[in-house]
């Protein structure tokens, strides 16, 4: 079974640091996972048949809101992980019902505009984010003192991915999966039956939302340092490349295109200019040849839609 | 003072007047979003930058030159990248935005990540009724009116601007009555693009050149575009000049920051309380 | 006898038109009452205003009682009331069991909130009576899309059952059905009121149908009520008459 093969493969691949025993392997390891909540992200909008552009806005939310407590009030990370992910739910609790009137290409729209509004204000806000030169020293993680190392940081990113996956993979096959594709094929037939199809948007928005902002704020105490631009245009390009690499169509898509793109930009890290370049021709190779993503590899062979 | 913030206002206007007409237009005939939208703005900048600020050309030559040059591109991208796009609008956006990323990087790989300035044309400013008018921005007014009186008179009189009306409507009823939709397409990609690049190639050396200088006039076309209407001109048009004129006014207040993130607030609710924008089809 | 649906005074206009005007009427409890009028008349939106599609322009409507109009189908939806459609509605890839399991779970799980309350919902045995009632229950294990097209309105019907209405909006219901099925049909609507107790509310312009099944029916001409009544007094009616000049029916 090709599922089995795949899912055989992520085992190995996730085992591979401490087969490999380097630092730098932990490292990528490490950005990896803490990526794949993100790219389930926008993986979840895209099951109502968006594209939310303000996945990296959510992300940035998260990151400043526990690097400001933890730094500022002193708050335990864990707690302000938490409290980040929070500030995203309910952020976009108030913005999601708005944005999810409206279909298709103003909902992008919309949501590429708020991604960059929240950008500015990080940008501008100086007192409170930094400004342009973001947060600097973050602590590390740590939990009951314990400060985290390279190995914890990855179990961590492991763990966490590990269950937004389970959560995606649950929606994916359940009924609440099934209630999504039904929505998004015949919503008239749904409601009439008295399916409450605003509910269902705005709960996965939601979801996503805290997805994005629980990564963005693991991210913070990672790499210790934040600042507008990780979370800002070039991070929207990211998670797009990804989930077109990947591929849209199932929960495992993502993870792919993460595997795939991740090493890719630490590889190129060095030639950060011929970074988006690739980017952009990597999207055209796949949109006009190769439209279902690398994930279609390991699906049983369907008919072309 | 008050003269003072409209005339900066219609200044500014007019602007993303020209900037949200290209990209209705593209939105219009191919319900294809064009994020790469602002990077032909940077073209025309860049392309200015070379002719006039480095192999001396004269202004208004370089200008001309680097709209053709930017439209000629433009359909070029239109007819091996977008061509079969037309009406898938989520692949078409992200193959926009493949297009803008590598411009962008070509850019950034020809001339560096700093912003440059070049020489002014225009110095000095004149004054209307005691408000004070920079020269550089006027030209980039009159510059602005020729552009849509003739974008106007192109739509309205000649044999292609009612063909690219026919087809926005109604892309299978204008092919039933002989309209090719390909040459149609290149065609609204080629003026959308060179609107964009007119704008970039007036405004370069108002501000500065440089890869990056493509991604506000987009946010700003984009704000207009949803106020007005996606698909609409006359909603692009009304758009632009109360982006402007309302940007100007809390501008001087409250700094562009506050203006950007206020005419983001109305956005909402226009959406809120008409999806479609203020003039848009509904349906769009 | 208690009234199901009030409809009292009601006008839809959109814009310069004004599709609907004046209507009012109400229907009893386990009553099958219809609508009719000829092309153009304003049936159809009259039915989608009272199944929440549109909201009124003025006028009210009373679901037992309770004022409904103005809110949104799927509020409707919840308060007991479904509807059929004239095209057909279905999972096409999924097997006609599934097609009902689901129809059950998309209306009981109608927010996040509810989905994660249900536990141990019996629906299996729903899925069974309700096919068994329909007559399909042989059918359970074929796919929808591979049905004929009378047995996937059936389904369409059936769907609708699973979520225990108690007032069936039908919108046409035997559009596109050959005189056969037309008469099954119109056998099924009763049992849905014998048997059911269901109050049934249908638009139809099949005469033949509305004349044998009704209990009352509403005639509409140009959005204005015409006559209301029994098919008898309809029948004899010479406005009605008179309003279907010109047009090709048959009264029964």
């Amino acid at each position: 079974m090709r599922k089995g093969l795949l899912a055989g493969l992520l085992v190995l691949i996730a085992a591979a640091p401490w087969i490999v025993k380097s630092g730098y392997v932990f490292h990528i390891a490490t950005m990896i996972a803490l990526t794949i909540p993100l790219a389930l992200s926008i993986n979840l909008t895209l099951k109502l048949d968006q594209l939310s552009l303000a996945q990296p806005a959510f992300m940035g939310i998260g990151a400043y809101t526990a690097a400001l407590l933890t730094m500022r009030l002193g708050v335990s990370p864990s707690l302000a992980v938490l409290a980040g992910g929070l500030l995203a739910v309910v952020i976009s609790a108030v913005f999601g019902p708005i944005f999810l009137r409206i279909k298709g290409v103003y909902f992008v729209l919309l949501t590429y505009a708020f991604g960059q509004i929240v950008n500015l204000v990080f940008q501008e806000w100086t007192s409170l984010f930094g400004g342009n030169n973001g947060l600097y020293g973050i602590p590390r993680f740590s939990i009951f003192s314990h400060s985290f190392g390279e190995t914890e940081y990855y179990i961590l990113g492991l763990a966490v991915a590990a269950l937004f996956f389970f959560v995606m993979y649950a929606i994916e096959r359940s009924d609440v999966g099934a209630i999504f594709q039904a929505l998004n094929e015949d919503e008239m037939f749904c409601r009439s039956i008295g399916s409450n199809a605003q509910s269902w948007r705005v709960a996965a928005f939601i979801m996503s939302a805290f997805m994005a902002g629980i990564a963005g704020a693991l991210y913070a105490f990672y790499i210790g340092f934040i600042s507008p631009d990780s979370f800002g245009f070039g991070a929207t390009i990211d998670l797009i490349v990804i989930n077109v690499i990947g591929g849209p169509g199932s929960v495992f898509g993502p993870i792919i295109g993460t595997i795939v793109v991740v090493p890719l930009l630490e590889f190129l890290r060095e030639m950060r200019q011929y970074q988006f370049l690739v980017y952009g021709f990597c999207l055209v190779f796949f949109i006009m040849f190769f439209r279902q993503g690398l994930v279609s590899i390991f699906e049983r062979k369907r008919e072309v839609v | 003072m008050i003269l003072q913030m409209i005339i900066n206002g219609v200044l500014g206007g007019l602007m993303y007047v020209v900037m949200a007409l290209g990209f209705t237009l593209i939105f219009g005939i191919m319900r294809i979003v064009n994020f790469a939208h602002g990077e032909f703005y940077m073209a025309g900048a860049v392309l200015v930058m070379l002719l006039f600020g480095q192999f001396g050309w004269p202004f208004f030559a370089a200008v001309a030159a680097a709209g053709v040059l930017s439209a000629a591109l433009g359909m070029l991208c239109e007819r091996v990248l977008f061509r079969k796009l037309v009406g898938a609008e989520l692949p078409g956006m992200i193959m926009s935005l493949a297009v803008s990323i590598i411009l962008q990087s070509l850019a950034l790989l020809a001339f560096g990540p700093a912003e440059q300035s070049i020489a002014r044309p225009f110095d000095g400013t004149w004054s209307l009724f005691g408000a004070i008018v920079p020269w550089d921005r006027t030209v980039v007014a009159i510059g602005s009116v020729v552009i849509l009186l003739a974008f106007y008179a192109f739509l309205r009189f000649s044999r292609y601007g009612i063909a690219m009306q026919a087809v926005a409507q109604d892309r299978e009823t204008a092919s039933l009555m002989g309209v090719e939709a390909g040459s149609i397409y290149s065609m609204s990609f080629g003026i959308a693009c060179l609107l964009a690049s007119l704008g970039g190639a007036l405004m370069a050396p108002v501000y500065t050149v440089g890869p990056y200088i493509g991604s506000l006039p987009m946010l700003k076309a984009f704000v207009v575009v949803i106020l007005g209407g996606l698909g609409s001109v006359p909603g692009a048009v009304l758009g632009g000049l109360l982006l402007g004129l309302s940007e100007s006014a809390l501008a001087t207040t409250f700094g562009s920051t506050i203006a950007l993130i206020a005419s983001f607030i109305v956005v909402l609710c226009v959406i809120i309380v008409r999806p479609s924008g203020l003039m848009g089809r509904k349906g769009t | 006898m208690s009234t199901m649906l009030e409809v009292k005074g009601l006008v839809k206009r959109f814009g310069g038109l004004t599709a609907s005007s004046n209507v009012t009427f109400a229907v009893d409890h386990r009553e099958i009452f219809g609508i009719i009028g000829p092309n153009g008349a304003g049936k159809t939106t009259l039915f989608n205003v009272i199944a929440g599609h549109y909201r009124p322009t003025a006028g009210s409507i009373l679901l037992e009682g309770r004022k409904i109009s103005g809110n949104s189908s799927d509020q409707i939806g919840r308060q007991g009331v479904a509807r059929t459609f004239q095209a057909v509605h279905l999972f096409h890839e999924e097997s006609v069991a599934e097609n009902l399991r689901r129809a059950a779970m998309i209306s009981s799980c109608h927010n996040p909130v509810a989905y994660f309350s249900q536990r141990g919902e019996k629906v299996s045995a729903k899925v069974e009576s309700v096919s068994q009632f329909l007559g399909v229950a042989h059918l359970l294990e074929t796919k929808a899309g591979g049905l004929p097209y009378g047995h996937q309105k059936v389904l369409g019907i059936g769907m609708a059952l699973m979520t225990s209405p108690r007032l069936l909006l039908m919108d046409e219901p035997v559009a596109g059905l050959n005189p056969s099925e037309k008469r099954a049909a119109g056998t099924l609507i009763r049992r849905l009121r014998d048997e059911l107790g269901l109050t049934i509310l249908l638009v139809e312009h099949d005469m033949p149908l509305v004349m044998s099944t009704c209990d009352r029916i509403l005639v509409i001409k140009q959005g204005t009520p015409l006559t209301i009544g029994t098919p008898a007094h309809v029948q004899s009616d010479t406005s009605v008459i008179d309003a279907y000049l010109g047009e090709d029916y048959e009264f029964a």
